[in-house]
Order: C-alpha cells, then structure tokens, then sequence
C-alpha cells in the first residue's frame, strides 16, 4: 500500500514536470497571441513577458511553479487573468454532472448489452448487441454529436448548459432546464463510451457462462435469469468494475469534443482553449488536475482488484 | 439490469422528452421589443478591456461604456458621428481637439458623466500607453487631455495626425468610480481588476445597455441602462451566447434557439435561407492570402523573391475558380491590401485603379521559363540546382474555405511547374512559423496562407507592412524605407483627400512586390430571424465594435 502510494506521489511529479516543459516547447508563443491586437508594440510584448513571468530562464520559471504548487496557488490564466483554480473549479463543476451521467448510463447500457450477446450468443439477439456495440465503439464521437444535434434540432437544446432566456427561475425549473441540455451531450458520451463496457462485459460472461458452477446451476433447474444475475454476472463483473474505476479517472477531463460541439462549458474545453491560446497556466492547471484524478483512481483500482479478487494480494 | 429497470430508464427519457418538446425560445415572446438572442461563435476572453482581444471584446464594451464618437454605419464612407460628445472641432493647427459633450449625462449608478470623466479615463489609457494601455493606441502625439469644464473636453497635441479621431473615437471611457483603485501605481492592476457583475448586480455602465451576467464561455446577458443618455433601445435585453461548432450555431438558428448570427458559414446558407431565415450580405473587411517570404536576407529558396517569379505565381492563381469554388459565390476577387469595404472618416480607402492579373498559366509558364527556370523530368522546375517545391505553412482558422482554396491554388502552380505542400497548424505555431524568432527573423520559411481581419481605418493594416511592425504585425517580411516614409507622411496628412492617394500609391507599392497576393476579400453573411427587424448592417456584421445602432433600434416586427 505504501509502495503505491510512493509510486502514485512520483508518478504526479514527473508528470507535472513533464507537463510545465512540454508546453512550453510546443511552437507558438503565449505572449505573441496577446500582444496581435490593434496598437500592438515591442513594448506591449515586453510588458507581457516581464507580466506572465516569462522573460525568466524556463529553470527559474519551474522553480517558481513549483513553489507556487506547494502553496496550492495554480497560478493566474494568461488569457482572462483569473486565478487557475478558480477557472478549472468552475470548469470542472460544469463538466462533471454532464459527464457522470453519461458514464451511468454507458456503464448500464453497456453491462446490458454484454449480458444480452453473451447469454444469446450465436443468436440474432446476441449479434445484433455486439455489432450495435462495436458500431458505436468506432463511431467518431463528434460525428456522432453532430448528428444527435442536428436530429434533435427543435426538440432537444443544442448547446450550452441552461436556457438563460428561461422566464421561470423557480429551481424545478432551473434544475429541469439543466437537464434537458445534458440530454444530448451525456446520450453521446454514453453511446460513444458503452461499447466498451458491452464488449468487455461480454467476453467475461462468455468466460463464467462456460464454467463448472454455471453448468451446475443449469442442472439444478434454475431460471436463466437467477444463473445470470447470482452466478454468471457477479462472477463476470472483476474486469467491468476495474474498467468502471479506470473510467472515473478521466471524468474530469470531460470530453472535448462533446464540450465543443454541444458548446459545454467543461474543463475538456477549458484544455482546448489553453492549447490554442498557449495558456501555460491553465494547461499546467487542468491537466495536473486529471493526472491526479487519473493516478488516484488507477491506485483505487488497484486496491479494488485485490479486495475483490484476494488471490491477487496473496 | 432488470427488466423493470429498463422499463423505469425508457419512461424517464420519454419523460425527459416530452417536457423538453412544451419547451420552446423566449426570444420573442410578445413583449414591447423582446429579448434579442445573438449566437457567436467568436466569444468574450474578458470583460476587462485592458486584457480581452477578441472581436466580441470590443464590440460588448462599445455597448456597455460610452465613447466620444460613433461611426455612421448606414453611411458608405463610414463618416463620425457623435456619442458622449455632441460635436467636436479641431483648430486651425489641428493640435488642439475639442469635444462638446452632452448635458446631464449619468453613469448607471447615477454618478455624473461629463468631461472630467472621459478626461481621466482618457488620461489612464495614455498614461499607460506603453503599458497596460497599449492595445488602445491612443494617439502617441497627445501632449494633454483637460476637462475646462463638465461640458468641454479639450485634447492638445505636440504634431497633428490623421488618425486622431480613429484612435480617439471610440475608445471605451471606463467609470473612475471602479476603475480608480486599480489604475493607481503602476497601473498592473488594470490587468487584474475583475471587471465583471458581482451577484445581481449589473456592472456600472453608461453606455445603452448594462451587462447583468456573464459565464465565460458560455454567454453574457444585458438589459438596457435606463440612465443612457441616447436613443432608448426598443428591446428588453439581449443575449451573446458562445457557440464553439459553426454547425450547432447554424443549428441553432433554424430550430429558433437564437435569433440572430454575425458571420454564418457560406456552406450552411442555403438551409438557412430553406428555414425562412433572413440572410444579410455585404462587403466585408476580412480578406485572405498568400503570403511569400519577402525578407531580403532569407537564405533558401532565394528565386521567390524575385519579381517576375511573384507575377507568375499570381497569374497562376485562378481566383475566379476559388470564389465559386471555395466560396461558392460569397467573396469577391482580392487585389490590394487594403479592402473595398475600408472606410472611415467619410472616405472609401480601396485604390479601385489596382486590378488582380488574370488567370494565365500560358504567360506564367513563359515568365518562369524567361527567368531560366526549366522543367525537370517530373514536371516541377529547377531553380538554382533546387526543385521549386515548398511548404505552404497554413493557419488552421483558415480551414474549410482555405482548405478548397489551397487546392485550386496547387492545381495552378502545378500547372506551371511549381509544387506545393500544405502544412497545417495552428495560428500560434503559424505566426512562429513565419516569425521564426527574434535571431532568425523571416529567415526560414517560403509561403504562408493566412487572413487580415482589419479596422476600419486603414492605417493599421498599413502599419503592418512597416519595417517597425517586425516581430508582432508584419507577417511577410517585407520592409522598405520608401512605404515606412509613406506611412509617416499618410498619418501626418489630416486633409483625407490627399491622405487618399498616398495611400493609394501605398497600395499600389505592395501590389507589385507582392509580399501578399490577396486573393479574395470576404462577403460578409448575417442571418436573423424573420420575427425581427431594425438590424443596420456594417462591413463588420450587425453586431461590431463600430456602432451601437442595431441594438438601439431592433426590435420584433
């Protein structure tokens, strides 16, 4: 336990490390993309680098970080000059419901289907489930959105989070607003991401389906249902559940395509928008944020593997 | 999962559904004006007008803080108008400004605004001029800026300059009352200040509208400033919401989530005009182009630089194929560096006598061959023991159009034996790709394909082509002391007469050196709702950093 822990706090350090440098040898320049307004001038260019910190050796600049960090200060965006946190907190407040819901639902749909083209595997049942699953693993996520959107064009919100235009200010309808918006970005997630969970879930139940106790439960006379639900399922569940704690790891790095078609403003938007404007403080700032979340839920995983299958402890 | 809960998911959707479908637009729900909902898919960066820069930026704060003067966009030649001040006069010596400004006027919260108000506010963005202020430009020649009184607003100048009214104009004059604190010093806090609405509280405003709300990214909401001392705006309020896909945005205005669009994609007009959408078009400012390395020193590929070679490349570039084909229809053939739609202070800028070589491979073909360039085995010729292959570094903001442009213009040059790679990046990564850095400066790039969005005065985008506008505007290379000495003297003219045909013959000096081959200027395209009316158009859209005239006056039919 020690031990990954150790290994968890490195691997968050190098990562970091690797993150303020591979920014910053990335072509293009922050203060270049400031300073093209009208009017510009070597001097505003000048006032910038000195502002941002920038006329300092990158050494000096990643000791500076650094310390910054150790402090829980992220630093202050280049391009709105707020304090990072407060733009990666306010990001990730708006990507996580969206994203979570469409994780859910993924996992659902996805457990579904792979129990369905397992239990009928061979049959027209089963094969529609896995090919539906595989269509929709392949499918290019943006396409997919673009075409929920322009399906749903009328009936469905196309963009943003609420309606701000919305006469009614009551929380009910706040909170029914709110959903409506999520509908198509989380049904793209889900759609996008279930074919993972139903191929995986799948290839484990075929594994249990062909076991000894599976065969046994047939014997007795039980019903398809209970063999798959108490025998077949649970045993089945191992690699979906590590899968499912792997997942939750990249929740907040939101879905970036999703965010930028459906116009969402998450934190997977927030990281496109710092690439293009060169914002090292909030590239640094979002992505020190998913590295951790992504390292905490491996290690969770982890642990979660060896709680539920003991022999892997031993 | 159980059945049943299948069953419970499948009713919630439903549900879900349903409600949705009894929703609907609030736009234009029957009030006296309605609340006018804009799609952008530019965006605000910031509200601070000392920290934002894109276009949204300028034309929220032209709405949401007064400014001396307007531009008439219902005017060709683009002439002043007044705003906070009612008339203006220069003296004979054009180095003393003075501006009458209205009686009574009041900031939102009721504080007074009046000259010494535009006198410190004024007086911040010159002070800071080199600093915090730099982006404002305000005129480097102001000697003073005084209140002589709460009516009269007088500006001295060390040397008159024709750009004074462009530079003044319409600069934002920001509340002391907020701004006081964070300009003292050294002005950094100008940078910082956190210029947006706290709670409900709308920002103080004195311009016609108040900004209620704002959610980067996202949108920005206004209602109008009873206290504003012009026209009062027939709407109840308006929105800016932040589409970042041009197809959602599209999307949007056909199923009547938003009312109105600045810039639509030519691709998404004919479903537009098919959902009864009213489509609005004009001559834009924006153009494209190729650019061609004109830094003298550049050490490869040197046969570029030469002139004939330049005129063979532009006669290989057919223009018309990339307006019907790139643009199908919606932009017009590009020649100076100036475009039609410029104008200002009641003057047409476009030298109209500069007209772009025609289409001639044949002619191209003899040119290249006359410069000793012949033909290898494979097509492409030979200059200088070197194939005439290069990169075209291509900014990605130019993608879909530029891309169907890019491939017109390969055809051509292939055609007369050059060939041409495309490199995409981003714009950041372009403008390194063609700045190189401060130690190799134009030095290691051959082609580029990029865009100009300019004002509406032309004397920014003339400034771009200077020697002194190396390392942040001037995107070419090109440097002569014979156009830097025509700058100074085109800012120096105040008669705009004669400040014309300097420019033009401007124009007509980068038209033959052809750092740049413009080779379309954009048709802008607005689109609204046909439930609304009163949009005054303008070479920048409906919505602009120029007038506040649209927002005034539309309201719902």
């Amino acid at each position: 336990m020690l031990k990954r822990l150790v290994f968890a706090v490195a691997t968050v350090f190098v990562a970091t490390t690797l993150n303020f440098f591979l920014f910053r040898v990335l072509p293009g320049d922050a203060i270049r993309n400031l300073a093209r307004v009208p009017h510009a001038s070597p001097q505003l260019q000048a006032e910038l680098r000195k502002q941002f910190g920038l006329d300092k050796s990158p050494w000096e600049q990643y000791l500076l970080y650094l310390r910054q960090l150790l402090h829980g200060n992220l630093g202050i965006s280049f391009a709105d000059q707020k304090p990072v946190i407060d733009n990666v907190m306010q990001a990730l407040v708006n990507t996580l419901p969206m994203v979570l819901v469409g994780t859910v639902l993924a996992i659902v749909i996805g457990i579904a289907t792979g129990v369905i083209a397992a239990w009928w595997r061979g049959s027209w049942k089963g094969s529609v489930g896995t090919s539906t699953a595989i269509f929709f693993y392949a499918v290019p996520t943006q396409w997919l959105a673009l075409v929920l959107l322009i399906a749903f064009a009328g009936v469905l919100p196309s963009h943003g989070m609420s309606d701000p235009y919305l006469l009614d200010d009551s929380w009910t309808a706040h909170t029914l607003d709110v959903g409506r918006h999520m509908l198509l970005p989380s049904l793209t997630l889900a759609l996008t991401l279930y074919g993972e969970y139903a191929l995986i879930t799948r290839s484990a139940m075929l594994e249990t389906l062909g076991e000894d106790y599976v065969l046994t439960a047939r014997a007795k006379g039980l019903r398809p249902r209970v063999i798959v639900r108490r025998h077949a399922l649970r045993n089945a569940m191992l690699p979906v559940t590590t899968l499912i704690a792997l997942s939750l790891g990249y929740l907040v790095a939101g879905a970036i395509l999703i965010e930028t078609v459906f116009s969402w403003p998450g934190i997977g938007f927030a990281a496109y928008q710092a690439v293009i404007q060169r914002d090292y403080p909030m590239l640094q700032g979002t992505f020190l944020v998913l590295t951790v979340s992504v390292i905490f839920f491996n290690l969770l995983a982890d642990l979660l593997y060896a709680w539920l299958d003991p022999r892997i402890s031993e | 999962m159980s059945t049943k809960a299948l069953r419970n998911l499948i009713a919630a959707v439903a549900l879900l559904l349903t409600v949705t479908a009894c929703g609907g637009g609030t736009g234009a729900s029957g009030d006296k004006g309605g609340v006018l909902r804009i799609g952008t898919s530019n965006g605000i960066d910031s509200l601070n007008p000392f920290v934002g820069i894109n276009q949204d930026d300028f034309a929220v704060w032209l709405h949401i803080y007064p400014s001396l003067l307007q531009y008439d966009t219902t005017k060709p030649g683009m002439p002043y108008k007044g705003s906070l001040a009612e008339s203006w006069k220069f003296a004979p010596d054009h180095k003393t400004l003075t501006f009458a400004l209205r009686k009574g006027a009041t900031w939102s919260d009721g504080a007074a605004l009046d000259a010494n108000s535009a006198a410190w506010s004024l007086g911040i963005m010159h002070k800071f001029k080199d600093g915090a202020a730099a982006k404002w430009g305000i005129n480097e020649n102001i000697d003073t800026i005084t209140a002589t009184d709460p009516q009269t607003l007088v500006i001295t100048f060390t040397k008159p300059t024709a750009t004074t009214l462009y530079a003044l104009g319409n600069t934002p004059i920001l509340p002391k009352q907020v701004w006081e604190k964070a300009a003292s010093g050294d002005g950094k806090g100008l940078k910082t200040f956190v210029n947006e609405p706290k709670g409900d509280q709308p920002m103080v405003s004195g311009g016609p509208f108040m900004l209620t709300k704002f959610v980067k990214d996202d949108l920005a909401m206004f209602k109008p400033n009873p206290n504003w001392y012009g026209a009062k705006p027939r709407i109840d309020g308006w929105g800016l919401q932040t589409f970042k896909n041009k197809d959602a945005l599209v999307t949007a205005l056909k199923a009547n989530e938003i009312d109105a669009v600045g810039g639509v994609p030519v691709t998404a007009l004919s479903a537009l005009k098919s959902a009864g959408i009213t489509i609005d078009e004009g001559e834009g400012l924006a153009m494209r182009d190729l650019i061609i390395n004109s830094n003298p020193d550049k050490p490869k590929h040197r046969e570029l630089l030469k002139a004939d070679v330049r005129k063979a490349m532009e006669m290989a570039i057919d223009r018309k194929a990339i307006v019907e084909t790139a643009w199908l229809g919606k932009a017009t053939e590009g020649s100076t560096i100036i475009a039609p739609a410029t104008a200002s202070d009641g003057q047409k800028w476009h030298n109209d006598a500069i007209k772009p070589l025609p289409f001639d491979t044949t002619q191209a073909n003899a040119l290249l061959d006359q410069a000793g360039y012949a033909k290898g085995p494979d097509g492409v010729r030979v200059a200088d023991g070197h194939k005439m292959s290069y990169e075209v570094i291509f900014a990605d903001d130019e993608s879909g159009e530029g891309d169907r442009a890019f491939q017109i213009i390969q055809s051509g040059f292939k055609e007369v034996g050059i060939a041409l790679s495309q490199k995409k990046v981003d714009s950041s990564a372009a403008w390194d790709a063609v700045y190189c850095d401060d130690n190799c400066q134009y030095r290691d790039f051959d082609l580029a394909m990029w865009d100009w969005f300019p004002s509406a005065d032309p004397d920014f985008m003339l400034a771009a082509m200077t020697c002194a506008s190396w390392g942040d505007w001037n995107d070419t290379g090109y440097c002569s002391k014979e156009f830097d000495a025509l700058q100074a003297q085109q800012k120096d003219s105040i008669d705009p007469a004669a400040r014309k045909k300097i420019i033009d013959q401007m124009q007509q000096m980068v038209y033959d050196a052809r750092p740049y081959i413009i080779l379309t200027y954009d048709t802008r395209l607005d689109a609204w709702s046909p439930k609304w009316d009163g949009f005054i158009p303008s070479s920048q859209g409906f919505f602009n950093n120029f007038s506040t005239q649209t927002l005034e006056q539309v309201h719902v039919k």
